[in-house]
């Protein structure tokens, strides 16, 4: 009891204060949810906002495959925060392999800092001195008077005003680079195949081997479960008369699934980068190389 | 054949195969270290690139601070002459090429104390831009230096353990220089009256 009352009292003191994170206690939403960019731990923004930039991070990814990080915290262990950025940047590899196009906002109210870092190859599209224009413009006026979330919004506004369309997203998956025509020949051909051997093999009678030679006399449902209907079918060859019995499954267009819907197309969410709809996220592994531009306000 | 000539055959066959390999992998990382010192290079010509603007900038608002813009101008003029080839790094050349840029940075430095005592400069959106490239390329520069420290820091440590030491012996593989920190920046600054 007295164990459990000092680990108690141990929690209380380190969250009453407020809190200096090192680089690697800040959370990271985005690998719980790869739509999700602003890592609020301290509740600085209003979930409106977060939500706001949630949305324009995502679309801006989406679009063209940089990858933001923004982080708003209330302190930041050594204070330093260029190299706090940077850390974040590098070390969680915001951005993609190669491309190393990743960006990091940090705003730190303690050290009263906003502070961008972009990755290598962001440098180009928006060289530091955009970063310190949006700073100047945008964020640090509002900042300035405690008003974090409409600073934080307008910057990341302002930041995808000059991202969006600047590249274009290259998903790294090989079945991007093959045409789609050729997908689909492929896919027809097949199937055209399939046609034929059933038109040529299926209606074989087995006993005298003449093909297009079964008629059908009649069916009886066996079983309905789970929405297949087996039924026995009795064929009769139209040369030797010979009688085949085949089971035969479909589908049976009356069945509503166990729940009221069609269990097979729920779940497993959808495949692309990242995962499902609300999947975790990744971070490609870009890396920095120090640009961007930092203010205080 | 006797077993034992086959037996020196092989570890004689080992062993060459393990040279080569550890000959590869520090010829990699000597070209990772060379990498990384024209990375810094390209940082500090970056800065270089960016004094003139810099420098007429201020001149159109202090242009009386004549002394400082020349201190400046002859300070990048001559680190710009020095260029040092990786496979020439010693630790003399590195100091000397430390001292020059040192030079740049202090220059700079009162170049940017003398801007504030002029506001409408410091208002001007041209010159905070250019404030922010040059502290970007300071930060740039900062972050290369420590690459370069980290792989000459791990080229340095395999050419000195046993047994690749004697490869880079053989082979010629020389130590590499650090990057000290800045001179000055550990010393407190002197006063004078």
């Amino acid at each position: 009891m007295r164990k459990l009352l000092l680990i108690l009292s141990l929690f209380v003191t380190l969250y009453g204060q407020a809190k200096e994170y090192t680089v690697k206690e800040i959370p990271m939403v985005h690998l719980q949810d790869r739509t999700r960019y602003v890592s609020n731990p301290d509740g600085i923004l209003s979930t409106y906002a977060v939500a706001t930039m949630d949305s324009i991070l995502y679309a801006l990814e989406e679009k063209t495959g940089i990858q933001t990080l923004v982080v708003a915290v209330t302190g930041i262990e050594g204070g330093d925060c260029f190299d706090f950025a940077y850390q974040l940047g590098e070390k969680m590899g915001v951005g993609e392999k190669g491309r190393d196009n990743g960006l990091v906002v940090l705003l730190s109210t303690d050290e009263r800092c906003i502070q961008f870092a972009t990755g290598y190859g962001l440098e180009g599209v928006l060289p530091d001195a955009i970063c310190k224009r949006i700073q100047n413009r945008y964020m640090v006026q509002h900042l300035g008077k405690d008003d974090w979330d409409t600073g934080m919004v307008e910057g990341i506004r302002a930041i995808n005003g000059y991202l969006d369309g600047s590249m274009e997203n290259i998903d790294n998956e090989e079945a991007d680079n093959t045409p789609l025509f050729i997908i689909m020949g492929v896919i027809f051909g097949s199937f055209v195949l399939f046609v034929i051997i059933v038109i040529f093999f299926a209606n074989q009678c087995p006993k005298c081997k003449k093909r297009q030679a079964l008629q059908r006399i009649s069916s009886h449902v066996i079983s309905r479960k789970h929405g297949v209907i087996t039924s026995e079918v009795t064929y009769i060859c139209k040369h030797c008369g010979h009688h085949v019995t085949k089971k035969e499954q479909t589908g049976d267009p009356n069945y509503r699934g166990p729940r009221g819907g069609s269990t097979i197309f729920m779940g497993g969410g959808g495949f692309g980068r990242g995962g499902g709809g609300f999947g975790g996220g990744s971070f490609g592994g870009g890396h920095f190389g120090g640009g961007g531009a930092g203010s205080r306000f | 054949m006797k077993k034992s000539t086959i037996i020196i055959i092989a570890l004689i066959a080992i062993v060459a195969i393990w040279g080569v390999s550890a000959y590869n992998g520090l010829v990699k990382m000597d070209e990772s270290v060379s990498t990384a010192w024209s990375n810094v290079e390209n940082q500090y010509q970056r800065r270089a690139d960016l004094i003139p603007n810099l420098v007429n900038t201020v001149k159109g608002y202090a242009a009386h601070e004549k002394e400082t813009f020349q201190a400046v101008t002859e300070a990048r003029s001559k680190a710009t002459q020095m260029s040092i080839n990786a496979d020439e790094l010693t630790p003399e050349k590195m100091l000397e090429y430390q001292k020059a840029q040192g030079e740049v940075g202090a220059a700079l430095s009162r170049l940017l104390a003398i801007t504030e005592a002029y506001p409408d400069l410091k208002a001007n959106e041209n010159f905070k831009e250019l404030q922010a490239q040059l502290e970007g390329t300071e930060n740039r520069i900062s972050v290369e230096r420590n690459k370069f420290n980290e792989v000459a820091r791990s080229y340095n440590t395999a050419i000195r353990t046993f047994p690749k030491t004697i490869i880079a012996g053989m082979c010629g593989f020389d130590k590499r220089p650090y990057f000290e920190a800045e001179e000055g920046a550990d010393k407190a600054p002197k006063v004078e009256f």
